[in-house]
């Protein structure tokens, strides 16, 4: 299946919310996107690292160095009470955008009239 | 929401400096981060059947360049754009190092070019920028009474007019009234004449000012009274607290101290002729209403307009003209208190402000220049950032970082030579002037106005010289036909410099002619010398004319005899010292004529002693006494205007004398006809100023006409100065109580005559000197840019018998059209700008053709200088070593 590029703007959200169950290192969340989306949404770590910087700026995330489960470390993102309050504000948000987008997808074409 | 906003800020800045700072440790755990990915990654590809070394590969694909990827992570931070700005700035200066004598001539152009902008701007900012001391100074207003026909704005009104308006007004909150009073301080140490002002009653509150010490002058307050400035308390009283109701001798007189001024008040009886007051007394009443002895000045009430001022104020003055037929005030003019302090010096820091701007102007175009030679010989370096990736805006910005660094150390110069340079200026103002008492008062220095002012401009010069360079090096490729527009630049660059320096040399030269045609003006005597000083007598102690003209007698007869003196004179008002005498006059006959003069009381000796030709009759002798008949002598101009075809010796001529008796109900003044005889004519002479030219005088011999203030002149046959102390002792021998002022060399008095002229010819000259020296250096780097560039092609010429004479020509050919333009454009500048400068010119028009001429072909001269140098080197050039260097 052709993987896609992320829509504009949603990468934050994503991370946020793979973030909200636990916390994951850059590979698991990259990993995590692919496989919820099915493979749609691939995410290169030339906008995923950055996004993590950002994030992190932000105060929504949190970095902590943990063993792996081979026993290598690696740095382990978590959400932070900010973040969480984030996800939910830019959850609604999308949700609010997304029917609206999709109420004037499902409108008659004009050209008929 | 603000909080949060905040919080955000914060965060952001404390993390990009800890990243800052922690650089080796975020770097460290970025590569380990990636590093992990990139395992992971391969690891999972392993799983899904790769080969290790597949895996690997896929994963790289995948990943592309890690180096990519970091600074994507770097430059999520602001910290990086900072780090980028901090690269430019090291690439700069090392570019900038290695490029020295190009660094040096930029830094240096620049330093001038914003030093003197940075001079120029701390005296307009002490004219102009520096408000009144006094608070809600745009509601004060001086008041001039219009006079005649012509409504004529004069200074002066009469006191009795001035107490009507100041009765009838609605329109300003309060009106007070000054005029300048010197007076003689005795009894404590040496005696001392001290420059002051007469005020009325409530002057003060009017200016807005309240005394650190007591009160100031009340209604009742009439005379006897006195105020001290802060200055004069501190020098003369030690700051004594309790120099309040203390006795004070002024005059002879006893006066009680009532109040000391805060030392912020530097008030001027007179902006620009006199120095600040020191000390303050009553104005005396005078009831004749043609008598014009106090100045005027207003504050607005709240929330009245000038113009509805101006309409009450002149419809007062109307009504009271009508009412009392000798009042000569019909009308009143205002002018806000601001702009009469100011004056003309406002014109001249504008002057200066445009002068120097040129000089500004060329050295940004001269840098630019440089800077446009100098990408020509980057363009491979231009080319290879090109090629790695380096973006338009990435090169864009490192050249102008390169700019900001020029015009930054080259601001830094030019403030510190502003710092040198600033009282230096200070100095050399003329004095008598409003700028020179502007630039007093405002403590001229380097301020952080200045300072300011002097960043600002740095940064904006860098804009003007950099964009240019940098956009034309920072375009995609340079093809041959961009080559030739950079040429054209670099040609209209130069043109603009040469038009600009012409235009202020042509300034320079104009000052300088009107300087010498002053210097060199018949003052009608012999101005080498002589030595000069003022006596006044205080009046309490020389009461009596009789007793006024005894002293003067006295002080000649000892003066005369001094081994160097070889004679002696005395006068009212000397020449050349700005002191207007003129007086109606009257020429009886079948038909009156009423005319103007000057008068003048003198001694016996004052014309020899001047050296002023007698040209027709007698001198004035000792034998014209008190109660010989009036007798007077008149200078050429007088007998040509009065008498013009006839013998003006023993024509009468009817003058008035001023009578004033003080009483207690104020200043009597009467003035009574009286006829004398014309004895003698005498050659003309620059009465009020060097470039006033002459008018009818009147000189009457001093013991008929006594005066209290008098100035004596000494012809001396030794160095003038050094006469000074024996002089000094003989007039204390007479009166230890009298104080000498003035005491002045009189070309010392032509020197000040000659110094506002002089100080703007210093200032453009040195202007206009920079600016040619400027734009000869332009000239020449672009004819050597030129030459260099076509080095190859002399090279072919000269191997194929091409003579020096030949190639020198083929060199001046390039930059010869652009040179014409320049100076076409200069001249055409100067036509249009040189009539700015009418009010500070002498007998020189404007557009006077002959500095035009000469200006040119100096302008010519540099341009022909600085790009033959060059051309002559090209001849020198090796043709085997030419052909090889390409």
């Amino acid at each position: 299946m052709k993987s896609s590029e992320l829509v504009q703007g949603t990468l934050d959200m994503l991370i946020l919310k793979t973030l909200a169950l636990e916390p994951l290192h850059g590979y698991g969340i990259a990993l995590r996107i692919e496989q919820i989306s099915k493979g749609v949404f691939r995410v290169n770590p030339g906008s995923l690292f950055p996004a993590f910087r950002r994030l992190e700026r932000a105060g929504w995330i949190k970095p902590e160095w943990r063993p792996t489960e081979n026993n290598r470390r690696a740095k382990f993102y978590q959400l932070t009470t900010l973040g969480r309050k984030q996800l939910k504000t830019e959850t609604e948000e999308w949700e609010r955008q997304l029917a609206a987008i999709t109420r004037i997808m499902r409108a008659p074409a004009i050209g008929n009239l | 929401m603000v909080k949060e906003v905040a919080m955000f800020g914060l965060r952001s800045i404390v993390a990009g400096v800890r990243a800052l700072f922690r650089k080796k440790q975020m770097e460290q755990e970025m590569d380990e981060e990636l590093r992990g990915y990139l395992d992971a990654t391969v690891k999972d590809k392993v799983r899904s059947g790769l080969s290790q070394e597949e895996a690997l590969r896929a994963a790289r694909v995948e990943m592309g360049s890690i180096d990519a990827v970091k600074e994507e992570i770097r430059s999520a931070g602001w910290e990086s754009t900072l780090e980028t700005i901090w690269q430019d700035l090291r690439f700069g200066l090392r570019v900038l190092r290695r490029n020295r004598g190009f660094t040096a001539v930029a830094v240096l152009t620049l330093a001038l070019g914003i030093g003197g902008t940075a001079v120029v701007f701390s005296l307009l900012d002490a004219v102009l920028l520096r408000p009144l001391p006094y608070p809600q100074a745009e509601r004060l207003f001086r008041l001039f009474p219009l006079e005649g026909k012509r409504r004529r704005g004069v200074e002066q009104a009469s006191y009795a007019d001035f107490r009507d308006w100041q009765r009838q007004t609605h329109t300003f909150e309060s009106l007070a009234a000054y005029d300048g009073e010197s007076l003689n301080l005795t009894g404590t140490g040496e005696p001392e004449r001290l420059e002051g002002s007469a005020i009325t009653p409530g002057f003060f509150a009017t200016l807005g000012v309240s005394p650190v010490l007591g009160h100031e002058f009340r209604i009742d307050d009439v005379e006897s009274v006195a105020m001290l400035s802060y200055a004069l308390w501190q020098r003369r009283f030690g700051g004594d607290p309790g120099v309040v109701g203390k006795s004070i001798h002024l005059e002879g007189r006893a006066y009680t101290v009532v109040g000391v001024l805060p030392p912020q008040v530097r008030f001027r009886s007179h902006p620009w002729a006199t120095p600040v007051s020191d000390i303050f007394v009553p104005v005396v009443p005078a009831p004749a209403r043609n008598w014009h002895s106090v100045r005027v000045l207003g504050r607005l009430a709240p929330g009245v307009s000038k113009e509805q001022a101006l309409a009450e104020m002149d419809g007062i003055a109307a009504r009271v003209a009508r009412a009392y037929p000798e009042s000569e005030a019909l009308g009143i003019a205002l002018e806000p208190l601001a702009q009469y302090v100011v004056s003309d010096a406002s014109q001249t820091a504008w002057l200066l402000m445009g002068a120097v701007a040129f000089v500004l102007l060329i050295s940004c175009s001269n840098v630019a220049n440089l800077l446009l030679s100098q990408s020509a010989a980057r363009e491979r370096e231009m080319a290879i950032r090109k090629a790695v990736g380096a973006g338009r805006g990435r090169i864009l910005r490192q050249l102008l970082t390169e700019s900001m660094l020029l015009a930054g150390s080259g601001g830094a110069i030019g403030i510190a030579l502003a710092y040198w340079a600033i009282p230096l200026v200070g100095r050399i103002a003329p004095p008598f002037s409003s700028l020179f008492s502007r630039l007093q008062d405002a403590h001229l220095h380097l301020n952080w106005t200045v300072l300011v002012f002097g960043a600002l401009l740095s940064v904006l010069s860098s804009v003007l010289f950099g964009v240019l360079p940098a956009w034309k090096a920072a375009r995609p490729a340079q093809s041959s036909f961009a080559a030739s527009r950079a040429g054209g630049m670099r040609g209209g660059l130069v043109a603009l410099e040469v038009a600009l320096s012409l235009v202020l040399l042509v300034g320079a030269g104009l000052m300088m002619k009107s300087l010498l045609r002053l210097l060199d003006a018949d003052v009608g005597f012999r101005t080498e010398h002589l030595l000069t000083m003022q006596v006044s007598l205080a009046e309490a102690k020389y009461r009596t004319p009789e007793k006024q003209a005894a002293y003067f007698d006295e002080l000649l007869r000892r003066l005369s005899p001094l081994p160097e003196v070889v004679s002696a004179g005395a006068t009212v008002d000397l020449p050349l010292t700005r002191s207007e005498t003129s007086n109606t006059v009257e020429i009886p006959g079948t038909h009156p004529k009423m005319g103007t003069a000057g008068y003048h009381a003198v001694s016996a000796g004052y014309f020899r002693a001047m050296g002023i030709p007698l040209l027709n009759g007698r001198e004035l002798g000792i034998a014209d006494s008190a109660s010989s008949p009036l007798v007077g002598v008149i200078n050429r101009s007088m007998a040509i205007k009065y008498w013009p075809n006839e013998n003006p010796i023993g024509k009468t001529v009817v003058v008035y004398r001023l009578f004033r008796e003080r009483t207690p109900a104020g200043t009597h003044v009467q003035f009574n006809r009286e006829v004398l005889a014309i004895v003698g004519v005498v050659g003309d002479v620059r009465q009020l100023g060097l470039d006033v030219p002459p008018d009818p005088e009147l000189f009457m011999p001093y013991d008929q006409w006594p005066a209290e203030e008098m100035s004596l002149v000494l012809r001396i046959a030794a160095e003038p100065s050094s006469l000074i102390p024996r002089v000094e002792k003989e007039i204390w021998r007479v009166d230890p109580d009298q104080p000498v002022t003035e005491i002045k060399t009189m070309d010392e008095w032509v020197a000040r005559e000659a110094a506002g002229r002089r100080f703007i010819l210093l200032l453009i000259g040195a202007f206009a000197s920079i600016a040619a020296v400027l734009a000869a250096v332009g000239i020449y780097g672009v004819a050597s840019y030129g030459m260099r560039q076509r080095t190859h092609e002399i090279g072919v010429r000269m191997a194929l018998g091409a003579r020096g004479q030949q190639i020198v020509w083929l060199i001046l050919r390039q930059n010869l059209s652009w040179l014409v333009i320049g100076i076409a454009a200069g001249l055409a500048g100067s036509l249009a700008l040189t009539r700015l400068l009418t009010s500070y010119l002498y007998s020189v028009r404007p557009t006077d053709p002959s500095t035009f001429a000469l200006i040119m072909l100096v302008q010519i001269a540099i341009a022909g200088l600085a790009s033959i140098i060059p051309a002559r080197r090209a001849t020198k050039v090796d043709p085997m070593v030419a052909l090889r260097y390409e």
